[in-house]
C-alpha cells in the first residue's frame, strides 16, 4: 500500500523531468543540470539568502522589532568582542564541543567494535544503542529535566534507593553540575550517529587482513593498533568533524534543560545568540554572532570537504576502472 | 539481419582519445569477435554500435542506414550484457517478453516466441522464477533468451561469459556458436579471451590501444599474424619471440642472437642483412633437432599435461617454451637442441613490429 | 578464540551500563506518565507509585491540545518530506547517472548546506519569513525543512541509485524502451525501497525539529509537538509533569519503533554513501 502510494508520488518528479527535457532542448542547458536546478534553487533561497541577509544586518543598527536603522559598519562586531558574556559563552562552547565529541568517540569506538562482531542478541543491541537517535533532542532534554529534578527527580530516587546518596542533589540548580550533566546527555545522544559511521567503516574492513595478521602472530591489541586503527582513521576523522559541527550547533539540550542559566552559567554561543535575538531583541549583535559562527562552521566544513576528497583520492583507482568501463 | 559498417569512427572522452579511427565491415550473417586487452576500446566500440555511447566522428551503418543519431531503442539491436542486466523485479518470462510487450505485440505471439526461445535454451522449467533464483549459467541463458525473442537485425555480446566458471564458459561458448549457426543473425562479440575469439569467430578483429591491429579468420591470425602484438596475443601459450640481427652466409639466411647463436631461417622475406628483427616460433611448432642441427636450450621446468609436455627453457638468456605431443623424459638442467620447421617461422621488424 | 556464548556474555556486560542509561529516560517517561498527579512531588523521591492512571493520557490530550499539535506535526512532516523528495529524486538521479559540468561543485554546495544548522541562520530565516509573510504559517516550516533535509535526501538517494546497475536501463533501451519508459518500468520499481527509507528518515528529522518551529510558530495553535511539549515546561511555575511525560510517550514511541525497524538501512546507506 505505502509502496504503491509512494511510487505514484515518484511519478511527479519524472513528469517534471520530462517537461524539463523539452525545455532543456530550447534553452541549450543539459538535462542533468535541469534535474538538479529545482533543488539548487530551494537550497540557495533558504540557506544562501539568509546568510547574505545576516551579513547585511550585522552592519546595521537594528531596532527591537527588526527595523534596520542605518549602516554602522563594524560596530556590532565591536560590541560582541567587548562583551564578557560572549567570551564566557565562547569558552563554554569550546568545552561543550570538545568534551561531548571526545566522550562520544571514546564510548562509540568500543561499542561499534562490539556491534560489528558476531554475538547473541546483536540485533537487539544495535536497536538499543541507536534508540536515542530516533527521539528528538527536545523530548530527551524534557525527560532529563524532569529526571534530574532536584526534589523528586527519578535520578535522585534511583541513587537514594540504591543508597548512593542520602540527600537529593539539585542537579540543575548549580551551573557546574548542570553543565556537566548536559555534557553527559550530549554524549548520550551523539553515540548512535557516531557508532553508525564507525560501524560503516568497520564493516568495510578487509577480513583477510585480520586473518593474515593472526597468521603473522598478532595479538588482539596488535590487530587493533596496527590494522583497525589505521584503516579506521578516515572514518574517525569524519566522525570527529561531523560531530564537532553538530555539537557546536546544538541548541535543544541546554536550552530545554537550563536555558543557559542559572545566571548565564551554562550559556554557549547558540543559546546566547538565541537569547540576544529573540529575548533581548539585540538583533544587530545577534547577526554579528551568527556571522562569526558561520565563519567557524565554514572552516570545519572545508576541513570536512578536504577529508572527504582525500578519502576519495585514496579510492580513486577503483573509480577509474568503473568510469571507463573497460 | 543486416551488415554493420563502421567508417572512420573515433571516440574521445573530453580530450582523451579512446578510438583513433576504426574501419570495419561486418557482413550479413557473420559472427565477428572483437578481442584485445582491457582498455583497448573494444567495449566502447560495441556500445557505440548499440547506441549507448555517442560517436565523436565517423559513421556507423546498419545495412544502408547511418545510425549515429538513432536512439538505441530504434536500432533494432539486441544485446547480451556482461552482468546479464536481468530485470530483478521481473520473472524470467517477463524478462524475455519485455521487449515484445513494449512493441505491443499480440499476447499469443509473445507467448509463442518466449516459449520457443525458452525451448531452445532449456529454460522452459524456469519461466516463472525470478532471476535471483537462477544459477549463473541459467541467468546467462535468460540474457540470451531476451535477445533471441526479438528477431533483431544484429546481436551484440559484451563479454557475456566472463562471469561464468571455466567449465561452464566452454559449454556456453559452444551453445552460442551452435545458436548462431542455426539463426545466422549478424553478431558482434566482445571478449578479452583469445580462445573464445578463436573458437567462436568467423572473423576476429584484434584491437589494441584504440586501433585495429589485424582483421582475419582465426587461422589467418594464427598462421600469419600481421605484427608482434597479434602474434603475442593469439595462441596459448604465447609465441616465443627473440630479438636478433638478420644475417646471411653462403646463401643461407639466419638470425644471430645476442649470444652469437644462429637460428637459420628459410629466407629473409623483405628483410636486409644487418636489420634488427624479432624471431618468432610457436611452442607447438618446436621439434627436437637431430645431431647438432638447431639451437641448444637449457631445460628449466617440465610440465606434463597428459596430452602433451610443456618444456620451459632458456634460449640466449630469454625464456623459451616448447610443447611436444610425444612423451620425452626431460630433466631440469638438461640441454636439448630445438629445430623449427621452415614454414612455421615468423619474422618481425624489431622497430615497427610488422611482419617481414 | 572465545566461544560465541562467552563472547556474548562479555559483550552484554560491557554494554550494560550504556543500555541502562539509554533506557533510563524511557522508564522515567512511562513511570511518570501513568502516575497519579499527587504522587509526582513526593519526598523522598521514589520509583514506586500506588496505581496506573491511564486516564492521564486522555486528560493530557484534551488539556494540552495534543491533537492539534499532532496534526500540525503530521502536516509539516509529510508535506516537507514530499517536497524534499520531489526535488531530490531528479537531482539524485542526475548525480548518479550523468556526468555534467558543475557536478562536483554542486556536491560540495550540498555538503555546505548540510553543515549549516538552522540555529546559525535562524535570525536570517526569521527575517526572510517575515518578509514572505509566513511567520505563524506552518508552510514556513515546510519550506525550511525541505531545504535543510535536501542534502541528506539527495546524498542517501544517490548512494542507493548508484547501487542499481546502470546496465539494467541500458538493457531496457536495447529492448526498445524510451528513457521515460525505462525510468518508470525499470528504474523506479527498483528505487522504491530506497525512496521509502529516505522518506521515513526525512519524516523523522522534520518530526523532531525544534529550533525553527520554536522561532517561526508564535501562537500556541500552530505549535508542532516538540514546541508544544517544551511550552508546557518552559517558564512555568508549576509543570504538570505527568501530562508532559504522557505527551512525550505518545510523540516519541511510534517514531522510535519506526526508527528501530529501519536503522539497519541507515547504517547501510552510511556505509554506501557517507564516507566513500
Amino acid at each position: 500500500m505505502a509502496q504503491s502510494g509512494l511510487s505514484a508520488l515518484c511519478l511527479l518528479p519524472v513528469a517534471t523531468a520530462w517537461t524539463l527535457e523539452t525545455m532543456a532542448k530550447k534553452a541549450h542547458i543539459s538535462i542533468p543540470m535541469l534535474m538538479v536546478l529545482p533543488s539548487l534553487l530551494l537550497a540557495t533561497g533558504i540557506i544562501g539568502y539568509p546568510i547574505l541577509d545576516l551579513a547585511w544586518t550585522s552592519m546595521q543598527e537594528v531596532s527591537r522589532f527588526g527595523k534596520l536603522q542605518g549602516f554602522v559598519g563594524w560596530e556590532n562586531f565591536a560590541e560582541v568582542f567587548g562583551d564578557p558574556l560572549f567570551y564566557a559563552s565562547l569558552w563554554r562552547t569550546g568545552i561543550w564541543t570538545g568534551a561531548v565529541v571526545a566522550g562520544t568517540l571514546l564510548i562509540s569506538m568500543p561499542v561499534a567494535m562490539i556491534l560489528n562482531d558476531d554475538f547473541y542478541g546483536r540485533g537487539l543491541a544495535r536497536v538499543l544503542v541507536m534508540l536515542p537517535w530516533s527521539i528528538s533532542l527536545t523530548m530527551t532534554a524534557v525527560v532529563w529535566r524532569w529526571a534530574l529534578n532536584g526534589r523528586s527527580g527519578l535520578l535522585n530516587a534511583t541513587l537514594m534507593q540504591m543508597g548512593v546518596i542520602n540527600e537529593p542533589i539539585e542537579w540543575l540548580a548549580e551551573a557546574s553540575t548542570a553543565f556537566t550533566v548536559e555534557i553527559l546527555v550530549g554524549i548520550l545522544v551523539s553515540i548512535p550517529f557516531t557508532t553508525t559511521i564507525l560501524l560503516g567503516g568497520l564493516s568495510s574492513m578487509p577480513q583477510d587482513a585480520y586473518e593474515a595478521a593472526v597468521v603473522d602472530g598478532a595479538t588482539g591489541w596488535h590487530q587493533f593498533r596496527y590494522i583497525t586503527l589505521p584503516l579506521m582513521k578516515p572514518f574517525i576523522n569524519i566522525a570527529i568533524v561531523l560531530n564537532v559541527i553538530y555539537v557546536f550547533n546544538s541548541l535543544p539540550i541546554i536550552w530545554v534543560m537550563t536555558e543557559g542559566g542559572p545566571a548565564n552559567g551554562t550559556d554557549i554561543l547558540v543559546t546566547y545568540l538565541y537569547k540576544l535575538a529573540f529575548r533581548f531583541g539585540q538583533l544587530g549583535k545577534a547577526s554579528a554572532i551568527s556571522l562569526i559562527m558561520f565563519g567557524v562552521l565554514l572552516v570545519f566544513t572545508l576541513l570536512y570537504v578536504v577529508l572527504l576528497s582525500r578519502n576519495e583520492a585514496d579510492a580513486a583507482p577503483e573509480d577509474e576502472v568503473k568510469g571507463h568501463d573497460e | 539481419m543486416s551488415s554493420v559498417t563502421i567508417r572512420g569512427v573515433k571516440k574521445r572522452y573530453g580530450a582523451m582519445p579512446i578510438l583513433h579511427g576504426i574501419d570495419l565491415e561486418i557482413r550479413d550473417q557473420e559472427f565477428v569477435v572483437l578481442v584485445g586487452p582491457s582498455g583497448c576500446g573494444k567495449s566502447t566500440l560495441l556500445r557505440m554500435i548499440a547506441g549507448l555511447e555517442t560517436v565523436s566522428s565517423g559513421d556507423i551503418l546498419i545495412g544502408e542506414r547511418v545510425i549515429n543519431d538513432v536512439p538505441p531503442k530504434s536500432r533494432d539491436i539486441a544485446m547480451v550484457f556482461q552482468n546479464y542486466a536481468l530485470y530483478p523485479h521481473m520473472s524470467v518470462y517477463e524478462n524475455m517478453s519485455f521487449s515484445l510487450r513494449l512493441r505491443r505485440q499480440a499476447k499469443e505471439i509473445i507467448d509463442r516466441k518466449v516459449r520457443e526461445a525458452a525451448e531452445i535454451l532449456n529454460l522452459t522449467k524456469f519461466l516463472d522464477r525470478s532471476p535471483r533464483q537462477l544459477s549463473g549459467g541459467q541467468r546467462q541463458r535468460v540474457a540470451m533468451g531476451r535477445a533471441l525473442v526479438r528477431d533483431a537485425e544484429v546481436f551484440l555480446f559484451d563479454e557475456p561469459l566472463s562471469n561464468l566458471d571455466a567449465k561452464l564458459r566452454v559449454v556456453m561458448r559452444t551453445e552460442i556458436k551452435a545458436l548462431h549457426q542455426r539463426l545466422k543473425t549478424t553478431s558482434v562479440y566482445v571478449t578479452h579471451d583469445q580462445i573464445e575469439a578463436m573458437t567462436m569467430a568467423d572473423r576476429i578483429v584484434v584491437m589494441n590501444a584504440g586501433r585495429i591491429e589485424q582483421i582475419g579468420t582465426p587461422l589467418e591470425l594464427y598462421d600469419t599474424p600481421a605484427n608482434l602484438f597479434v602474434a603475442d596475443f593469439i595462441g596459448s601459450p604465447s609465441m616465443n619471440v627473440i630479438r636478433g640481427v638478420l644475417g646471411a652466409e653462403a646463401g643461407r639466411a639466419f638470425v644471430e642472437l645476442p649470444d652469437g647463436a644462429r637460428l637459420f631461417v628459410p629466407a629473409m622475406a623483405s628483410g636486409k642483412p644487418g636489420q634488427k628483427v624479432v624471431f618468432g616460433a610457436r611452442p607447438e611448432h618446436c621439434a627436437l633437432a637431430q645431431g647438432d642441427a638447431g639451437v641448444a636450450v637449457q631445460v628449466e621446468v617440465v610440465e606434463p599435461t597428459g596430452a602433451n609436455i610443456q618444456v620451459y627453457t632458456k634460449l640466449a638468456g630469454a625464456p623459451f617454451c616448447a610443447i611436444f605431443t610425444e612423451r620425452h623424459d626431460f630433466r631440469p638442467g638438461q640441454t636439448i637442441r630445438l629445430d623449427f620447421p621452415a614454414n612455421k617461422i615468423h619474422l618481425f621488424d624489431a622497430e615497427t613490429g610488422a611482419r617481414l | 578464540m572465545m566461544s560465541k556464548a562467552k563472547r556474548s556474555i562479555l559483550y552484554w556486560i560491557i554494554l550494560a551500563p550504556l543500555v541502562v542509561v539509554i533506557l533510563f529516560p524511557f522508564a522515567v517517561m512511562f513511570v511518570t506518565a501513568v502516575r497519579p498527579r499527587d504522587e509526582l512531588f513526593v519526598y523522598p523521591p521514589t520509583w514506586g507509585f500506588s496505581e496506573f492512571r491511564w486516564e492521564n493520557f486522555a486528560e493530557m490530550w484534551v488539556k494540552t491540545n495534543f491533537g492539534g499539535a499532532l496534526l500540525n506535526s503530521l502536516y509539516v512532516s509529510i508535506t516537507a518530506t514530499s517536497a524534499a523528495l520531489i526535488l531530490s529524486i531528479p537531482a539524485a538521479y542526475a548525480m548518479s547517472r550523468y556526468r555534467f559540468a558543475g557536478k562536483g561543485l554542486y556536491k560540495n554546495f550540498l555538503l555546505m548546506t548540510q553543515m549549516m544548522s538552522p540555529i546559525v541562520l535562524v535570525l536570517g530565516l526569521f527575517r526572510l519569513m517575515m518578509t514572505l509573510g509566513l511567520v505563524n504559517d506552518l508552510n514556513s516550516l515546510v519550506i525550511t525543512y525541505a531545504a535543510f533535509n535536501m542534502a541528506f535526501t539527495i546524498w542517501m538517494l544517490q548512494s542507493y541509485f548508484n547501487s542499481i546497475p546502470r546496465d539494467l536501463e541500458e538493457a531496457a533501451w536495447m529492448d526498445g524502451a524510451s528513457h521515460l519508459t525505462s525510468l518508470i518500468r525499470i528504474f523506479l520499481p527498483l528505487a522504491v525501497p530506497a525512496i521509502v527509507v529516505t522518506a521515513i528518515f526525512t519524516f523523522i528529522n522534520s518530526w523532531n525539529e525544534f529550533v525553527l518551529a520554536l522561532t517561526m510558530m508564535r501562537s500556541s495553535e500552530d505549535f508542532t509537538l516538540p514546541v508544544q511539549i517544551y511550552s508546557q515546561v518552559a517558564g512555568r511555575y508549576q509543570v504538570e509533569w505527568h501530562h508532559v511525560m504522557a505527551g512525550t510517550v505518545l510523540a516519541t514511541v511510534p517514531v522510535a519503533i519506526l526508527f528501530s525497524w529501519l536503522q539497519r538501512y541507515l547504517i547501510r546507506g552510511m556505509a554506501l554513501g557517507a564516507v566513500k
